[in-house]
């Protein structure tokens, strides 16, 4: 009788939970590692970014207000009455005006007031300078706001890459068999396709009859989840095949477990470590490769100066755009006017992605390091 | 004999996977209008004898409804493509059609961007053809540069393991997987201009005298090309152009600047292609070299008193080629992706230019991106058998297996 309250307290008492042991662990071990700790700090500044993003009201969206008002695009014309461009044959309008290929508006509006503005801190923060009604954005509200754009998209290609490759490689991991090969002759077969064109392929085929936005964002991650599964998949049947071998699975056989009750409660959680660090790795290269694709002149979104990362980024560093920009700079100085070369224009999108993704590795590659015990040091 | 018959196992066992990467386009085509896929396949309308997108572009795909359409050749082209028939058969069509090298014809653009006119309404095959050396000695030269580069400084960090140079290597590969490519070349190809000056645009790699660059196109500095797809040394039927290789036929004709000026203008597109895979490739030569360097046969062959060397160059380096070889056959699809950007950046001539085009013009010109995808395709399936042949030569274990 007197014994027995202690029993129940003794009974109460909660068993310590081995995964929060682990994640303490990895935590410990991925704080000592000073790379990997400024990619987590460049990581949370994105994720506040992010965040901020839907609450900031840059005019970033004028593009498509524009196109809800009006119905249609602005026609080029529309867009070089608004800012300081000129073009070939033309002589220029004053100083730090812009020769502009036809039909490629500048991201920035450039006007003549910029080289003021640029002396600033931030030369691409010209938020007064865009007067209203202007149909184009700055850098500085364009990368704000692709921010809520890439991260999307980016997560929700990883996140539902992931997602189908753990489920089709735990089943071809554990199940083995006609599964295993069926499943690993489709990965053959997807892996050998270059990534970058089995999504312009994918896009090309469904994206002209898809207009609106949303349905157009979802077809982006469609079209890379096609070219991301197969890693997910081999990285996670390679996990599998070793985890199902362990002591505890057989424990867990021999005690009567279902295939399904092993399969969420043993297999998953010991062989989706590596999962994570590849998922992390692949957030980077995602606004990247939109990068690319935009960049060899495919339109990816709706609107050709689509307010995301990459197309930003790419739209900018166009090569006639580039050409331009110099030949400006030279028709300027013939002029004896002076010349602003709008480096910021993608030099600060430029960054943007780098920081992106070189803080998703620094952040992959101590993840990798803090959870496999062999490589800590 | 036994690495003969490995060889050949290795290529039979490529088959299906060529036969399903087109039955992935299959897939895709099979998902546009039948009017396009008839362009496409067919060309332009001189081909087809009239344009399916005006009198037919109601009829998408429905067979119930494919033979109400009366234009003879439409019905023509809709049976021997067998859009009539069901899906199966179809499929059969179109992968014998692809085995059998009709991958349809270049189609035009309508409105601002048009097609190459040199291009425009030949064969897709024929195109890619033309294209297909300039990629290569392109891929050729920057391969050669991963080599020369990854292998040496992974190498040297394995050495010095967790000292400078080993950080200036870890920080050389992360910021390689996090450059845009197309932003280091654009930044290179601004840099050099304003380096070496010139009036003409772009002028270092646009001089109307590669054979790279000479390319009509919607390119903005129009002395950068003179309006021929060819070098002019090319079209002048003077000289006739044996092997499609630019630099290669340069040489033939004993013109030897030409070839050496060629070759010098891809060497900045090359590197900044291999700068992308250096960057992955760096991190596994590293690794395995650091593995070999423990071994117990390099113990030996220190205490046998070799200086570090040879150690490290003859006994180490030649074990751990053979991961740094697999590795570059696993990320050859992601390198042979980065040619339609370095393409385009440059401007050069090349298959990756061909689909950067064929997606710019509207509508897209399908026979020639899925044509090149399945190119691309076979060009990473042909590298990957390499790479296993070059291992199994290098690891005789792996045939018994």
């Amino acid at each position: 009788m007197v014994d027995e309250p202690k029993e129940t307290k003794l009974r109460v008492r909660r068993r310590p939970n081995p995964r929060l042991d682990q994640l303490r662990r990895t935590w410990y071990f991925f704080r000592r590692n000073t790379l990997a700790m400024i990619g987590l700090g460049i990581l949370i500044f994105f994720v506040i970014l992010y965040v901020v993003s839907f609450f900031y009201a840059a005019p970033a969206t004028q593009l498509e207000t524009y196109q809800a008002t009006n119905g249609s695009l602005p026609t080029p014309t529309a867009i070089f009455t608004q800012v300081c461009t000129y073009q070939q044959g033309e002589s220029p309008p004053g100083p730090n005006c812009y020769l502009t290929p036809v039909g490629m508006p500048s991201v920035i509006g450039p006007t003549a007031t910029l080289r003021t503005a640029s002396l600033g801190p931030l030369p691409f923060g010209s938020l007064t300078l865009n007067p209203p009604g202007q149909i184009f954005y700055n850098t500085f509200d364009g990368l704000v706001k692709g921010t809520q754009w890439s991260l999307t998209i980016s997560v929700g290609v990883v996140v539902s890459g992931a997602f189908i490759g753990i489920l089709l490689g735990i089943v071809s991991g554990y199940y083995g068999g006609v599964v295993d090969e069926v499943i690993m002759r489709l990965t053959d077969i997807f892996l050998s396709v270059p990534g970058l064109l089995l999504v312009i392929i994918t896009l090309a085929v469904f994206a002209p009859s898809v207009t609106n936005l949303w349905t157009r964002v979802g077809l982006v991650i469609a079209a890379f989840v096609v070219v991301w599964w197969p890693s997910y998949a081999r990285i996670v049947r390679s996990q599998v095949l070793v985890v199902r071998e362990q002591r505890y699975v057989e424990a867990a056989k021999a005690s009567g477990a279902q295939g399904g009750r092993i399969l969420r409660k043993h297999i998953l959680p010991n062989s989706i470590y590596p999962v994570f660090v590849q998922m992390s790795l692949d957030v980077g290269t995602v606004p990247l490769l939109i990068a690319a694709i935009v960049f060899i002149g495919f339109q990816v979104f709706t609107t050709r100066s689509f307010p995301e990362w990459g197309t930003i980024t790419a739209f900018s560093a166009q090569p006639d755009v580039l050409a331009s920009f110099i030949t400006n700079c030279q028709s300027a100085s013939a002029l004896g006017l002076g010349c602003t070369f709008p480096w910021w224009q993608f030099f600060f999108p430029g960054l943007t992605l780098f920081l992106f993704a070189i803080s998703v590795s620094f952040f992959a590659d101590g993840l990798r390091d803090a959870l496999d015990p062999r490589l800590r040091r | 004999m036994r690495l003969w018959i490995y060889v050949v196992r290795r290529i039979l066992l490529i088959v299906p996977v060529i036969i399903g990467v087109m039955t992935i386009t299959f897939v895709l085509v099979n998902a546009l209008p039948v009017s396009q896929r008839l362009v496409s396949y067919y060309g332009p309308s001189p081909r087809l004898s009239y344009d399916p997108v005006i009198p037919c572009s109601k009829l998408t795909g429905n067979p119930s409804t494919l033979g109400n359409c009366t234009n003879p050749a439409y019905t023509r082209g809709v049976a021997a493509l067998g859009l009539d028939k069901p899906i199966p058969v179809q499929w059969a069509i179109y992968i014998g059609n692809s085995l059998t090298g009709h991958w349809g014809y270049v189609g035009n653009g309508t409105g601002v961007t048009q097609s190459v006119p040199i291009t425009r309404g030949q064969p897709v095959v024929t195109v890619l053809g033309w294209f297909l050396p300039y990629t290569l000695e392109l891929a050729g030269l920057s391969l050669l540069l991963i080599l020369i580069i990854a292998i040496p400084i992974g190498n040297l960090s394995a050495v010095n393991r967790n000292r400078p140079v080993d950080q200036a290597a870890r920080v050389l590969s992360f910021s390689g997987y996090a450059m845009p490519a197309f932003l280091l070349g654009s930044v290179l190809l601004m840099a050099f201009v304003l380096l070496l000056g010139g009036s003409s645009g772009l002028s270092p790699f646009c001089h109307g005298q590669s054979s790279y660059t000479d390319l009509t196109g919607s390119w903005p500095p129009p002395q950068c090309f003179p309006g021929q797809l060819y070098p002019t040394w090319l079209q002048s039927g003077a000289i006739s152009s044996p092997t499609g290789f630019p630099t290669v036929d340069a040489a033939y004709h004993g013109l030897w600047f030409m070839a050496l000026d060629t070759l010098i203008r891809i060497l900045i597109p090359a590197f900044v292609i291999a700068y992308g895979t250096v960057a992955l490739l760096l991190r596994f030569v590293r690794n395995s070299m650091l593995e070999v360097l423990n071994l117990d046969f390099v113990r030996t062959a220190r205490a046998k008193g070799l200086p570090e060397k040879t150690v490290v160059k003859k006994h180490a380096g030649r074990n751990s080629l053979n991961v740094t070889i697999t590795v570059l056959g696993l990320t050859f699809a992601g390198f042979i992706g980065g040619f339609p950007i370095i393409e385009q950046v440059f401007q050069l001539n090349g298959v990756g230019r061909m689909i950067a085009y064929s997606v710019t013009l509207t509508p897209y010109d399908f026979g020639m991106i899925f044509g090149s995808t399945i190119l691309f395709t076979l060009l990473v399936v042909s590298a990957n058998i390499i790479v296993d042949v070059l291992y199994a030569f290098l690891d005789p274990r792996v045939r018994l297996g």
